[in-house]
């Protein structure tokens, strides 16, 4: 290890606890219960004698042999009119748009037989870096869940007689209102004012005080956009921008290149925040602040940057806001300055500091602004009172879900009993479609044309991968029909949007538009916006709101989980068992607590399978909600930390089979109402208050929550993470590779007298590389050598490359038990490792003595470093799994890969008990069949089932499985190569995960090609073999992380 | 002006004038008679024998028998009607519009083809004048199998029925005879006044009968126990053996008909083999493509082309579409006609954890269909030729790889994969393969290694590792 520190994947493991102890140990976690079997009493009162036991047992075996014997009759049905485009076999790809209110991606839709099987970035737009909810999104499209057809509360009626009924609703009088999402799309606006509706636009996640700041001062009522590709400097406050704040996901792409440290330098990013986000993870500097003192810690940078004093703020606090204002001086015009916060005096101050940076027209510019989150809290009140007070007539509710997701939800569901006529145009019967008196349920996003704009200047299209699945009608088209336009087909109306002359003939022959569909974007003139970035910011009045801000004992904070989102994935069974890249927490919802708060209360801080976790009730204002509670450490003690976008369903709405919680049967678990039980509580009514002043306490009971975060866990290991700081690494980056400090080649001891100096000692040392128990395996230099680069500095854990994974792999989906008994199958994981950051440099700091700074240090859980490191099969080339199969099932090629043969497995589990990285699955049952998952594995219904891959086998009870590298696609990208005639380079060829990964760390090729991008990365000075000391020549390469911390920060 | 002078200029028109005469007749004799009639049947095949017949038969579109004589328009027409016949049309041609008017109504347009007016040349050289050898082969049709209505029947399990009944009479027999010798000595020995027999089970006796001939019993005892191992173990190993499977299909397809008399190519049909890793069952417009015109069959009559009409909405006697509300009229086939698909038996099943591609045999391996498939121009409805049968195609394929394995077993694969060569210098791809064995010292290694048998395989290169079929 290149440094002392000591990383720990949860407190069991720092505190070394017995549970630890006995997981470390086992590579599979639970026994069958043989001994328990036999000693089953009943078993020896059964009236079968052996000699029946044998006659059965041959009986069965004849019958199997006899019925083996049987060609089985397998129907091939062609097509009776083939599409051109369509060859069975061959998949082809749609250049689409996903927008649904909180991601806006470009992405690449790759259909198989004509069904969409998996979503991908389309990285040719530039706003195509795709994340785990966008690539799991493509399940949604085969919900059992869809409505078939529209509906009047639960009777299914025709579109005419929807119509009918709509009409005689619109001409009555009264207010009538359409709530919507912010639309994106210039024709679906179009479509909307055809009717004449009052609009109301709202947003899950509120961004009105940022925009209206700019509104304000700069005259432009947007949010600006931030470009993190030329920002040096980035102090967030308290906002998840890697994970689910504004186009993260592209963010996130600027953001890893910025930190790569072959350019000479780093950026430098502080984060000072409540809960432990997984940008918070990320950051070179984190510090830990209460929700009641963003508004001061703003303040307090503006202070640092003008000369004046800090006020209100603690010690460290203090040091560490000077430390940024001190770091974004030194980048003026190179930084970003950022607040999550809505809440309008901590956007003026924010506005304030970067205005005097100089950030404005660099780093944040509003010529071209964003055009998202267009939501006005204040439009959703007044329309929430004027529905109770039963002004309303109709309401027509579209690409939103207002019953759950408003803060004031209560008030909205009493108010729409009051509206005369309301109609919802969601594909779901979800909480406010069933509150409706008509469904008018819209195509699925994959199922649907659309145009979007998010700035000014370009056009995304989304375009129909799929002919309709049921009975659906695309909104636009319903509110063309029910404005009584000429024109109700809404293809039609689109194309003449960009087209006035279009007509049907001309349906394929406008080759403009066939180029804008073919690359799902094109560019139109539009006026820049002129914004006065010299406008005078007057803060006196935010200066003095923040400063009189008094928060309680006990604070809350509400965030956004990076694969759930706002709750318009609940029901996505891969979503849901994507692990939290914080938590590593499956299937759950909780309160995340510090550890401090959490033994002062005497909750369960260790959580395993044994371990259940203590139920908290946590109460602020009027809400209250019963969740257990998660020890996180890096939560501001203090403060609780509570997800959004759990508790869907709660009143056991049919919003599909995977969000509800399941039993150790499968079954759903049912409450005393007769209803399913929910996944968490819902969290959306903390969202409009400060919650500043909150109470919590135990309410004594327990309930388990499944956290991978122990499994797989190495044993004794410790060369798993190499990490460095800038400083050390730029004295020595120009090192030869396995020299630098940082990275030093391991060595073992031998017991023979190599630098004879007369004693056989600790210092006579070899390198690993020369101890082999195998002959040499031939990879290099000969055909291919197929290897991957994963770069630790870049990785920010955001576990998209997990989903896609998952997806494209066919890997089965287990559920929350399975996961509990460490049987979850994901290929590939993100193990996430804390490291202290407590020196005695900091303890001086901090001003505490020498004595107190030495037990801080044993005591790191506080305010820990966080590593994300991707795990899966490292493609040994001296495997010790391949030496220990029976039956060689599983094998190494000459390309490098380690192959596993499913159909040679007989299932010993040898190969996982030998693997030093713990990256083997055993497939523990019949995952696609048993009963026990048929409300989370989608292989179960008949519709899910068209999302699996035909290109991957589904594997079978009792074999074993691990990443293949992908092997599917390396053989297709081989055949394409040898049919083009032309040499495999990279930009044939990707595997699902570095081709989902937004940051670049991960790539894949050719290690024996050398213009291969892993070519380079592999000959890089900072990269390294996981476990280099025991030999076994891994085909994946870890490049060390690089921190731009300075020894007195860290 | 000077004499000289204008004899120059004479001379220069007399030229032109020649050189502009010979250029026109070039251009007026080209498309007939200046052809290659050898390279015209290439062309033909390729681009035209799907729909047209060098005879006067009307098979989608007319025969071309004749045509020189009937054409009625210009050849600078022709021309352009073989490479755009819409366009051909617009230009309002009589006797284009006259073709239009006759066939494009019931067999649709003809479909553009890229060919230049050189090969058109050709082609019409070929079609006005067919070589000899041509019209030999255009009688092949005689020499193609005749396939019986009636399959032959399965006559190993008829053969087992008769061994079955006659074993049972024997048996019944030898127990009666035997009951009526027993009867009759116990009827001798109570004449005789002899002790009687003592009154013993049949099974008694036949113990007694063994012990008292136990060498010959137990020998063939021993062989009748080996007889059994040794069947019992070879059935056993025919299980998943599939050779000569050939399952009823819906519509018995006679391969032998389109592939050997009609000539029609393997990929006209099954054309994903080149683009996908399936070979795939032709939608049924393929079919349509033909069938539009042929509507009875040699063998079985109008029976078994009626199922594709029923499958795809069309009418026979109009030679029309018909759509969804049950129009007839359609010169297209109709999306919305609700027409049950084919529901074909598929033949060469292979285990759903193997991974096969045609393209990457056929377009990239170069494989011919026969070495795998066998000579399917014999066959009726599909189906899984023996290897041996296979192996005999050696002289009519050259380049066939014989095998000894049974068909599309594993063991069949990777015989296969050992003794198939790759080519590592026709291609980038290997090029790039080969180079890397050339640069290295490692390389090197290798390929002296491959090379102890002069040839490079596909087994050399990793074609015999797990992953390359299975994941």
């Amino acid at each position: 290890m290149a440094n002392s520190k000591k990383y720990w994947a949860a407190l069991d493991e720092l505190e070394g606890t017995e549970v630890f102890q006995k997981l470390q140990k086992k590579e599979f976690q639970e026994q069958i219960p043989v001994d328990e079997f036999l000693a089953d009493e009943r078993h020896g009162a059964t009236t079968t004698g052996r000699r029946d036991f044998l006659k059965f047992m041959g009986f069965s075996l004849a019958a199997a042999t006899l019925t083996a014997c049987e060609t089985p009759v397998i129907k091939s049905i062609p097509y009776i009119n083939k599409p051109a485009e369509v060859t069975p076999g061959v998949a082809n790809h749609y250049a689409s748009t996903y927008y649904d209110g909180l991601d806006y991606i470009s992405i690449m839709v790759k259909t198989r037989e004509g069904r969409p099987i998996f979503v991908m970035g389309n990285s040719k737009t530039g706003l195509g870096k795709a994340n785990a909810r966008v690539i799991g999104s493509v399940v949604s499209l085969y919900d059992q869940a869809r409505l078939d057809g529209p509906r009047q509360k639960e009777k299914s009626i025709s579109w005419e007689a929807l119509d009918s009924k709509m009409l005689s609703a619109i001409a009555e009088t009264g207010r009538k209102v359409i709530l919507t999402n912010t639309i994106l799309s210039p024709s679906t606006q179009k479509a909307i004012d055809a009717m004449g509706f009052e609009q109301v636009q709202y947003d899950p996640i509120s961004y009105m005080a940022l925009r209206e700041t700019h509104s304000t001062y700069f005259g432009v009522n947007a949010i600006p956009s931030y470009d993190f590709s030329k920002a040096e400097v980035i102090v967030s406050i308290s906002a998840d921008f890697l994970s689910s704040w504004l186009t993260s996901t592209n963010i996130e792409c600027d953001y890893s290149a910025m930190k790569s440290p072959e350019r000479g330098t780093q950026s430098k990013h502080f984060q000072f925040e409540t809960t432990m986000s997984q940008t918070g993870t990320n950051a070179d500097v984190r510090t830990m602040i209460k929700p009641s003192d963003e508004g001061n810690v703003v303040a307090g940078i503006l202070a640092a940057i003008n000369g004046s004093s800090i006020k209100n703020l603690d010690n460290v606090t203090t040091k560490r806001v000077q430390q940024a204002a001190k770091s974004l001086q030194k980048s003026k015009g190179q930084s970003i300055v950022l607040a999550g916060s809505n809440d309008i005096a901590t956007q003026t101050i924010v506005a304030s500091i970067n205005q005097a940076l100089g950030n404005y027209g660099e780093t944040i510019n509003l010529e071209k602004p964003s055009r998202s989150f267009q939501g006005n809290d204040t439009n959703v009140a007044d329309l929430i009172a004027d529905m109770n007070a039963g002004k309303l007539s109709l309401l027509v509710t579209y690409g939103c879900n207002p019953s759950y997701d408003l803060p004031n939800a209560a008030a909205f569901n009493e108010g729409i009993k009051k509206v005369k006529t309301s109609v919802c145009m969601n594909g779901i019967a979800d909480e406010t479609a069933i509150r409706s008196t008509y469904i008018a349920p819209d195509h699925h996003y994959l199922e649907s044309w659309n145009d979007l704009s998010l700035t000014s200047g370009r056009i995304d299209l989304v375009q129909p991968t799929i002919e309709p699945l049921f009975s659906t009608r695309a909104a636009q088209e319903s509110f063309l029909i029910w404005s009584g336009f000429e024109i109700t087909d809404w293809y039609t109306f689109l194309r003449m949007q960009y087209n006035v002359n279009y007509s049907e003939d001309a349906l394929y022959s406008d080759s403009t538009w066939n180029g804008a569909v073919h690359d799902g974007t094109f560019a139109i003139a539009e006026q820049l916006e002129t914004p006065n970035y010299a406008a005078f910011i007057d803060i006196s009045n935010a200066l003095a709101e923040v400063s009189n801000r008094k928060g309680g004992a006990m604070q809350l904070a509400t965030y956004v989980k990076g694969a759930i989102g706002v709750g318009q994935h609940a029901a996505n069974p891969f979503l849901q068992e994507t692990p939290d890249p914080v938590s590593k927490v499956t299937w759950d919802n909780y309160v995340m607590m510090s550890r401090v708060d959490m033994d002062a209360m005497g909750l369960n801080t260790y959580i395993a399978q044994e371990n259940p976790a203590s139920v908290v009730k946590v109460t602020s204002g009027k809400h209250t909600v019963t969740l257990p509670a998660f020890m996180q450490p890096g939560q501001k003690p203090g403060t609780v930390s509570i997800a959004l976008g759990y508790g869907r369903g709660s009143e056991g709405e049919k919003i599909g089979n995977a969000a509800y919680q399941t039993g150790e049967k499968g079954q759903h678990i049912m409450l005393d109402s007769g209803k399913p039980m929910p996944i968490g509580a819902n969290a959306f009514p903390f969202t409009s208050q400060d919650n500043y002043d909150i109470t919590i306490e135990p309410t004594g009971t327990e309930y388990p929550l499944a956290s991978t975060q122990l499994h797989s866990t190495y044993m004794g290991r410790e060369s798993v993470v190499k990490e460095t700081n800038l400083s050390a690494y730029l004295a020595e980056s120009k090192k030869k590779k396995g020299t630098a400090s940082w990275n030093k080649a391991p060595a073992l001891n031998v017991h023979e007298d190599l630098n004879r100096d007369g004693v056989i000692d600790s210092r006579d040392k070899k390198p690993v590389a020369e101890f082999d128990l195998w002959n040499s395996h031939a990879v290099e230099e000969v055909g291919h050598r197929w290897g991957m680069t994963i770069d630790l500095t870049t990785c920010t854990g955001c576990s998209s490359c997990v989903t896609a994974c998952h997806i494209e792999n066919n890997v089965s989906v287990v559920g929350k038990d399975e996961v509990l008994r460490h049987r979850d199958m994901h290929w590939m994981r993100i193990d996430r490792y804390y490291a202290s950051d407590f020196s005695l440099e900091k303890g001086e700091e901090e001003g505490v003595g020498v004595i107190e700074s030495y037990s801080r240090m044993e005591d790191p859980s506080e305010n820990p470093q966080t590593v994300h490191m991707p795990m899966m099969c490292q493609h040994c080339n001296h495997a010790p799994c391949e030496t220990v199969c029976p039956v060689a099932a599983t094998t190494h090629s000459n390309e490098g890969l380690n192959q596993m043969t499913y159909n040679r497995c007989i299932g010993t589990r040898y190969c996982a008990n030998n693997c030093p990285y713990k990256v083997r699955r055993f497939n523990w049952f019949n995952y696609k069949g048993h009963s026990k998952f048929e409300n989370v594995n989608p292989a179960h219904d008949s519709l899910a089932r068209l999302v699996l891959n035909p290109d991957v086998t589904v594997r079978a009870r009792g074999v074993m499985e691990k990443c293949s590298l992908c092997v599917q696609r390396i053989q297709s990208a081989k055949l394409d190569a040898k049919k083009k005639q032309v040499k495999l380079t990279d930009d044939l060829i990707s595997c699902a995960c570095s081709d989902a990964c937004a940051a670049g760390a991960i790539k894949f090729g050719d290690l024996n090609d050398k213009d291969s991008a892993v070519y380079k990365q592999s000959h890089n000075n900072r990269s390294y073999h996981a476990l280099d000391e025991i030999g076994v020549k891994p085909n994946i390469f870890y490049l060390t992380k690089v921190r731009n911390v300075d020894s007195n920060e860290a | 002006m000077n004499s000289r002078l204008i004899r120059v200029q004479h001379l220069a028109i007399a030229i032109c004038t020649v050189l502009l005469f010979q250029v026109t007749g070039i251009g007026a004799q080209s498309i007939w008679e200046v052809g290659d009639p050898i390279s015209g049947q290439t062309l033909f095949n390729a681009n035209c024998a799907s729909c047209h017949k060098i005879t006067n038969e009307v098979l989608v579109g007319p025969g071309l028998s004749g045509l020189q004589d009937r054409w009625g328009s210009t050849d600078e027409m022709l021309v352009r009607w073989i490479q755009n016949p819409q366009e051909a049309h617009e230009s309002g041609d009589k006797y284009i519009k006259g073709l239009v008017d006759r066939y494009v109504g019931t067999y649709g347009w003809m479909t553009a083809q890229a060919v230049s007016k050189e090969e058109i040349g050709d082609i019409m050289a070929y079609v006005s004048n067919p070589p000899e050898v041509v019209g030999a082969t255009a009688d092949a049709s005689a020499d193609c199998p005749t396939i019986d209505e009636d399959k032959s029947e399965d006559s190993e399990s008829g053969n087992m029925i008769w061994f079955l009944i006659l074993f049972v009479l024997f048996i019944t027999i030898a127990l009666g005879a035997s009951g009526v010798s027993r009867s009759l000595t116990d009827v001798l020995a109570e004449k005789n006044g002899e002790e009687m027999l003592p009154d013993s089970s049949y099974m008694q006796r036949l113990g007694g009968w063994v012990w008292s001939n136990l060498v010959p019993v137990s020998l063939v005892g021993v062989f009748f126990v080996l007889y059994l191992v040794v069947a019992g173990y070879s059935a056993l190993m025919d299980i998943g053996l599939y050779a000569d499977y050939s399952p009823d299909q819906p519509i018995e397809f006679i391969h032998s008909i389109h592939v050997c008399e009609n000539e029609i190519d393997c990929k006209y049909c099954h054309h994903s083999a080149y683009e996908s890793k399936h070979a795939g069952i032709p939608s049924t417009n393929v079919c349509m493509n033909c069938h539009k015109a042929i509507k009875k069959g040699k063998i079985s009559g109008t029976a078994e082309i009626e199922k594709i009409y029923a499958a795809i909405g069309f009418d026979s006697n109009t030679g029309t579409y018909i759509d969804g509300d049950g129009e007839i009229g359609n010169v297209l086939p109709q999306d919305s006609y609700d027409g049950e698909p084919i529901k074909w038996n598929k033949v060469h099943n292979l285990p759903d954890h193997v991974f096969f591609s045609h393209q990457q045999h056929v377009t990239v391996g170069g494989l011919q269909c026969q070495n795998c498939h066998g000579d399917v121009s014999t066959y009726s409805v599909g189906r899984i030729a023996p290897v041996e049968e296979i192996n005999e195609l050696v002289d009519a394929y050259p380049g066939l790889i014989q095998l000894s394995k049974p068909t599309l077993t594993m063991g069949w694969c990777l015989e296969c994969h050992n003794k198939a060569e790759v080519d590592l210098t026709s291609n980038g791809y290997y090029e790039e393969i080969h180079e890397r064995l050339n640069n290295s010292e490692r390389g090197n290694e290798e390929l002296r290694r491959y090379l102890e048998d002069d040839k490079i395989t596909v087994r050399e290169l990793g074609g015999w590792e797990c992953s390359k079929c299975h994941y």
